[in-house]
C-alpha cells in the first residue's frame, strides 16, 4: 500500500474518531455549549433533595427543559431551570421537586397555573411548593410503626394482664375454674336430657321419636278443623235456641231462669271443681290418664276412635259429630 | 603492494579531501563477570591504513571492534578516535564511523535504497535529489544498482555485505569497520569483497580496521596486522613480519596441521 | 530477589527511555511518514478486533446485567449498567488489552528482532538513536489512536448492549428505553475519564513494550521469550494502573 493511502485512512480513521467524540459529547451533555436555547427561571427551595445538573423539567409530565445549575443562595437553595423555547409557562404555576424513582431519580414539575395569567420572563423567579421526599415519607412510616406497637402492646396488656391487674383472659379462667363442679353438673343433666329425649323415653320423647303419631296428629288436626267449620253452624242454631230459652220458652228456659234451677247449677259446679281437684292429684280414672305414663297408649287409642268416629261422620249430621267428638274427649 | 599511510582522506561520494583519522587504544580491559574478554590490550592505527585484527573464534575481536564504535564501555583503559572518546556520547557527531557487521544488519523493513538512504535522511544531509545522487553512487561502486528496489531477505549473504558497505559508504565515513566481512562466503565472493575494501582505502585513503579471521584476505590486503589470543594482543605488526615470527601459538594459528594420530579434540576412549 | 531487581531494572529502563524519546520530540514533524504508519498499525489495523471484542463485551454485559437485575425489578437500567461500566472501566481496559496482545507483541516482535540482529547496533553507529526513530513515533501514534480506538470501542459497546437488550426475550428493553437509562445516569465526564484511562494505558503499553524490546539480548530465542514478558508486564501494568487511575480521576 502506498504512503498517500496510508495516510488518507490514518486521517479519516482519526477523523471519525473526533466525530464519534463529538456526537457522544453532545447527547451527553444535552448539548450545551451548541444549543443555549429558551430561557432560564429560578426556582428556589428549602432543600433541592437528590435534584442534580440535567434533570428534567417536566409542565404537566410533558418534558420542557432541564436543570441547567444548582446553587446555594443564602439560606435556600436555588434551581436554574433552562425552559425550551416557545413554552409559557402561567405566573402562578407551582414547581416541585418530584420523584421519579425509589433510588434518587428526580425532576421539577410544574403545574400548569390558571389560564389567562401572564407568562414568566426569563430569569423570573417560580412559586415552589415543598413535597415529602423519600426520606420524610420513610420517617413518617417509622412513627407509624412505634404507634402501632404502642396500640399492640396496650392491647396486649389488657387481654394477659400488665402485672397489676389480671387480664381478661386471667379472669375467664379464674370463673371457668372456681365454677367447674357446677357446670359440670349442668352439662352432665343436659345430656342426661337429651340422651332420654333421643331414646323416645317419657311422652315428650316418644311425641319427638315416633314419627307415627305426628302423622296422625296432622290428620287429626286436619279433621278438627273441618268439624269446627260444621260446628259455627251448629252454634249459630244453638244461639236462636237460646234466645227461646231466653225468653223463657219451653223447659230449658225454665230451667235457667228458675231461681231455683239456679241454686242447683251453682252445686253442680261445687261438684265439678271437686272433680277437677281430684283429677289434679292424680285421683280418680282422669287423674292417673292425666298423670300417668300410660297417656300416651290412651291417646292413641282415643285417636284411633276418633278416626273412626270421624270416618262415620260423613253420614250423621252434626250433631251427632260434636256429640262423638265431645264424647270422646271427656 | 607496498602500505604507506596517506595522511589525506578523500571522501568516496563527494571527494571532499580531509586528514584521515586514527585510532589510538590504551590498556583496554573488558570483563564480563568473571570472564576477561580484553586483558589490558594497547595499539593504535594510524590514519588512512589498513589494520586487520585476527584471533581465533572468542578471543575478544568483536568486543573490541564494539569498543571503538562505542556499542560496548570499557572496564578499564580507553579508545580515542581523533583524539574523541569513543564512550562519550559526542563523538560519533565528530567522527564519522561506519560498521559493517558480520551478518550486515541491514534493516529488514526497508528496501536496499531506504537502507542506504536512511543515514543521510536521518541527519539531514542535503536534499532528496541530492541524497538519491549518494546512494545511486554508492550502488554504483559496489554494483548494486540492479538490487535498489529489492528487500534484503530476497537478497543473497554477498550482497547483503556488499549492500552493507554501501550503506556504510553513504555515511561518508572517515573510519570503516569491518567484522568478518569475508566469513560464510565462497572464495570468488571473498576476493571480491577483499579488493572492494582495498580499493576503498587506496582510492579513498578511509582508515580500515578489519575483523577476521580470514588469512587471504589479511595477508592480501592488510598493512599491519594485529593478532588477538585470548583477550591479549600476541602480535603487532606488518605482514611480512608474521611470516618471520617464531611464536609457536601464531604458527599454529595460520598453519594448522591436521594430526589424525594426536587429535586436538579429546576422543570418547580417552 | 533477583526478580525485584529485574523488575525494578525493567522500570529504571522503560522510564530512561521515556526521557529520551522526550527529548527528541522535536524531530516529530520529520518523522512524520514514520509516525502515520505507526497510527495505521495501531489505530487503523487494530479497529476489527476492537469492534468485534466490544460488540460481544457489551452484549455479554447487558445479558448478565438482565438475568441478575431481573430479580429485583431493576431491568430498566441495564443501558446505565452498560453504559457506566464500558465508558469508566471495560472499554479503556479492553481496547489497551488487545493494544498490548495485537500492537504491544508485534512492537516488541520487532524491536526485538531488530536489536538480535543487530539492526538497533547499527543505528547506534550511524547516530541514530533508536528512542528517537523506533520508540517516538510510536508513543506518539498510540496517544492519537488510543481516544479514538476507545471511543469506537465504547460505541459499538453500548450498540451491542442494546441490540441484546431489544432481541433477548427475557430483557425485551427497547433501544429507546436503553438509551434513555444509558444518557440518565452518564455524564460526558465519565466518558471522558474513560479516554483518559485508555490514554495512559495505550502509553504504558506500549512503552513497556518498545522497552523490554530493545533490552533483549542473545539469540533469536530470546525474541519470543521479550514478546511474552512485554505482553505479561503490559497486561499486570494495566490493571494494577487501572486502580490507581481510576481513584485518581474519580
Amino acid at each position: 500500500m502506498n504512503t498517500a493511502q496510508q495516510t488518507a485512512r490514518v486521517g479519516l480513521f482519526f477523523l471519525l474518531g473526533l466525530a464519534l467524540t463529538w456526537v457522544t459529547w453532545e447527547t451527553l451533555s444535552d448539548g450545551k455549549l451548541f444549543k443555549q436555547t429558551g430561557y432560564t427561571l429560578i426556582a428556589g427551595f428549602e432543600n433541592l433533595k437528590e435534584l442534580k445538573q440535567g434533570d428534567e423539567v417536566r409542565m404537566a409530565g410533558v418534558k420542557i427543559g432541564s436543570i441547567e445549575k444548582t446553587r446555594l443562595a443564602g439560606r435556600r437553595a436555588e434551581a436554574v431551570l433552562r425552559i425550551d423555547p416557545g413554552v409559557k409557562i402561567a405566573s402562578d404555576a407551582t414547581a416541585t421537586i418530584v420523584m421519579a424513582g425509589l433510588i434518587g431519580t428526580n425532576y421539577v414539575g410544574l403545574d400548569l397555573g390558571t389560564p389567562g395569567a401572564p407568562s414568566l420572563v426569563d430569569g423570573a423567579e417560580l412559586r415552589t411548593k415543598i413535597t415529602p421526599d423519600i426520606n420524610t415519607i420513610m420517617a413518617e412510616i417509622g412513627n407509624l410503626g412505634q404507634k402501632l406497637e404502642g396500640a399492640l402492646n396496650s392491647i396486649t396488656s389488657s387481654v394477659s394482664g400488665d402485672g397489676k391487674s389480671p387480664g381478661l383472659f386471667q379472669k375467664i379462667d379464674l370463673l371457668v375454674t372456681q365454677n367447674s363442679e357446677k357446670i359440670g353438673t349442668t352439662m352432665s343433666n343436659l345430656q342426661d336430657i337429651t340422651t332420654k329425649l333421643k331414646d323416645g323415653e317419657g311422652t315428650l320423647g316418644k311425641l319427638i321419636n315416633d314419627p307415627k303419631l305426628h302423622d296422625e296428629l296432622l290428620a287429626t288436626v286436619a279433621e278438627i278443623k273441618s268439624a269446627a267449620a260444621d260446628a259455627k253452624v251448629f252454634v249459630t242454631d244453638t244461639q236462636g235456641i237460646i234466645a227461646q230459652v231466653k225468653a223463657g220458652k219451653g223447659t230449658l228456659g225454665a230451667l235457667l231462669y228458675d231461681e231455683e234451677s239456679a241454686a242447683s247449677i251453682k252445686v253442680t259446679v261445687k261438684n265439678l271443681r271437686d272433680v277437677s281437684d281430684k283429677i289434679a292429684r292424680g285421683e280418680g280414672t282422669l287423674g292417673k290418664l292425666l298423670n300417668d305414663d300410660s297417656l300416651y297408649l290412651g291417646v292413641q287409642s282415643t285417636l284411633k276412635k276418633a278416626d273412626r268416629a270421624i270416618d262415620g261422620l260423613g253420614d250423621s249430621g252434626p250433631i251427632t259429630a260434636v256429640g262423638v267428638a265431645a264424647s270422646v274427649l271427656f | 603492494m607496498p602500505a604507506m599511510p596517506c595522511p589525506i582522506h578523500r571522501n568516496p561520494i563527494t571527494a571532499v579531501e580531509s586528514p584521515a583519522v586514527g585510532v589510538t587504544i590504551e590498556g583496554l580491559s573488558k570483563n564480563f563477570g568473571s570472564l576477561q574478554a580484553l586483558k589490558n590490550v594497547s595499539f593504535a592505527v594510524e590514519p588512512g591504513e589498513i589494520f586487520v585484527l585476527m584471533g581465533p573464534s572468542g578471543s575478544g575481536k568483536s568486543v573490541l571492534l564494539k569498543h571503538i564504535v562505542g556499542l560496548e564501555t570499557a572496564s578499564n583503559g580507553r579508545v580515542l578516535i581523533d583524539g574523541h572518546d569513543a564512550a562519550a556520547e559526542g563523538t560519533l557527531e565528530h567522527v564519522r564511523i561506519a560498521l559493517v557487521f558480520q551478518a550486515g544488519a541491514l534493516f529488514n523493513s526497508l528496501s536496499v535504497y531506504d537502507n542506504l538512504a536512511l543515514y543521510p535522511r536521518e541527519h539531514r544531509l542535503g536534499t532528496e535529489s541530492e541524497i538519491r545522487e549518494k546512494v545511486v553512487r554508492a550502488l554504483q561502486i559496489l554494483s548494486l544498482e540492479t538490487t535498489a528496489n529489492k528487500f534484503p531477505s530476497e537478497l543473497s549473504g554477498g550482497m547483503k555485505k556488499r549492500v552493507a558497505i554501501a550503506r556504510a559508504l553513504v555515511m561518508e565515513p572517515q573510519l570503516m569497520l569491518y567484522d568478518e566481512p569475508t566469513s560464510e562466503l565462497d572464495p570468488v565472493m571473498s576476493a571480491t569483497i577483499s579488493e572492494i575494501i582495498a580499493t576503498l582505502k587506496d582510492e579513498y585513503h578511509v582508515t580500515t580496521i578489519v575483523v577476521s579471521h580470514d588469512r587471504e584476505l589479511a595477508l592480501g590486503i592488510a598493512d599491519r596486522i594485529g593478532i588477538l589470543m585470548g583477550g591479549e594482543l600476541v602480535f603487532l605488526g606488518p605482514p611480512s613480519e608474521l611470516k618471520e615470527s617464531k611464536d609457536s601459538r601464531i604458527a599454529d594459528f595460520f598453519h594448522p596441521k591436521i594430526d589424525l594420530k594426536n587429535p586436538r579434540f579429546k576422543t570418547l576412549e580417552t | 530477589m533477583k526478580q525485584l531487581t529485574n523488575i525494578l531494572e525493567g522500570f529504571g529502563s522503560a522510564v530512561q527511555l521515556l526521557v529520551q524519546s522526550c527529548r527528541y520530540a522535536g524531530t516529530l514533524p520529520r518523522q512524520r511518514a514514520r509516525f502515520i504508519e505507526q497510527c495505521y498499525l495501531i489505530g487503523y489495523t487494530t479497529l476489527p478486533i476492537v469492534a468485534i471484542l466490544c460488540f460481544f463485551m457489551g452484549s455479554v454485559l447487558a445479558l448478565q446485567a438482565g438475568y441478575s437485575m431481573e430479580n429485583f425489578g431493576a431491568k430498566q437500567f441495564i443501558g446505565s449498567l452498560v453504559g457506566l461500566s464500558f465508558a469508566r472501566e471495560l472499554g479503556p481496559v479492553i481496547v489497551a488489552i488487545l493494544l498490548a496482545g495485537r500492537v504491544g507483541s508485534a512492537i516488541t516482535a520487532e524491536l526485538a528482532s531488530m536489536k538480535v540482529y543487530q539492526e538497533v547496533d547499527a543505528l547506534v553507529t550511524m547516530n541514530i538513536p533508536p528512542a528517537r526513530m523506533l520508540v517516538l513515533p510510536r508513543l506518539a501514534a498510540v496517544l492519537v489512536m488510543m481516544p479514538v480506538l476507545a471511543i469506537i470501542g465504547n460505541l459499538i459497546g453500548w450498540f451491542g448492549g442494546a441490540v441484546v437488550s431489544k432481541y433477548v426475550q427475557s430483557i425485551a428493553i427497547e433501544p429507546e428505553a436503553y438509551f434513555a437509562a444509558l444518557r440518565r445516569y452518564m455524564k460526558f465526564k465519565d466518558v471522558g475519564t474513560g479516554l483518559m484511562k485508555a490514554e495512559i494505558f495505550g502509553f504504558v503499553v506500549v512503552l513497556i513494550c518498545c522497552s523490554i524490546g530493545l533490552s533483549t539480548r542473545g539469540g533469536p530465542r530470546e525474541i519470543g521469550a521479550s514478546v511474552t514478558r512485554a505482553v505479561v508486564a503490559s497486561l499486570i501494568s494495566i490493571l494494577v494502573l487501572d486502580y490507581f487511575v481510576t481513584k485518581a480521576l474519580m
